[in-house]
């Protein structure tokens, strides 16, 4: 039973994980979007090339922290909840016993 | 070799030394909460030399997108962000493995609270990236 308890909490992690990583389509399209309306405005306005590279690279620099957000929660879902989660029922168990 | 563009330069030195002051006091953070130990300081290394090297490959992805077409440019740049993705999940594996968890982890968010910061800064860098 307890085997079969920490086979659930590894799977729930590892599947929380994955869905987490979901978010990291996102950042990928936005970015893609502003870059390719920054070519548009430079091909327009070539005299504009330094501000509008300045303002996209900041702009896809916050985009892409929501996909950052995601990787952190991923990571802490592989590398650190399963450990927690499997002390939390051992003791709980070791506690009931 | 690619050679870097002046705008993508600024915009990483200014980057860097946000992260650098942050680092410190986030180093300084931990040395009064009395949890200071190596592993805090090389999982803060780590993360920030992941945190500005994002940054700069992000800046060089785009100063070469910039000379694409529109098609080619959002292809270029989707590529690179899932390649960044990978090298930051790598970089942040080896710190929450072997170091300290937090101070791995908090350092990647720093360019964003530098490029918050950048507003309250003054028109000074806004008269130099018009330059």
């Amino acid at each position: 039973m307890v085997e079969l308890a920490i086979g659930i909490i590894l799977g729930c992690c590892a599947l929380g994980a994955g869905m987490a990583m979901i978010a990291g389509i996102g950042p990928g399209i936005g970015e893609g979007t502003a870059v390719a309306s920054a070519c548009e405005a430079i091909g327009r306005q070539p005299e504009c090339r330094s501000t509008v590279t300045t303002t996209m690279l900041m702009g896809c620099a916050v985009a892409e922290t929501t996909g950052l957000y995601a990787l952190v929660i991923a990571i802490l879902l592989i590398f650190v909840a399963p450990g927690r989660f499997v002390n939390i029922l051992l003791e709980n168990i070791s506690n009931l016993g | 070799m690619t050679k870097i563009d002046d705008t993508v330069r600024r915009e990483t030195v200014y980057i860097a030394v946000w992260v650098l002051i942050l680092s410190a006091i986030m180093q300084a953070v931990f040395l009064v909460a009395g949890k200071w130990d190596l592993s805090v300081l090389i999982g803060n290394i780590l993360a920030a030399i992941c945190a500005v090297l994002n940054f700069l490959l992000m800046g060089i992805t785009v100063q070469k997108a910039v000379e694409k077409e529109q098609k080619d440019a959002a292809q270029m740049m989707k590529f690179s962000q899932t390649s960044r993705i990978f090298m930051q999940f790598a970089f942040a594996a080896v710190g929450v493995l072997f170091f300290n968890p937090i101070a791995s982890l908090l350092p990647l968010f720093f360019p964003r609270i530098a490029i918050t910061f950048r507003p309250f800064l003054g028109k000074k860098d806004e008269k130099k990236a018009e330059e």
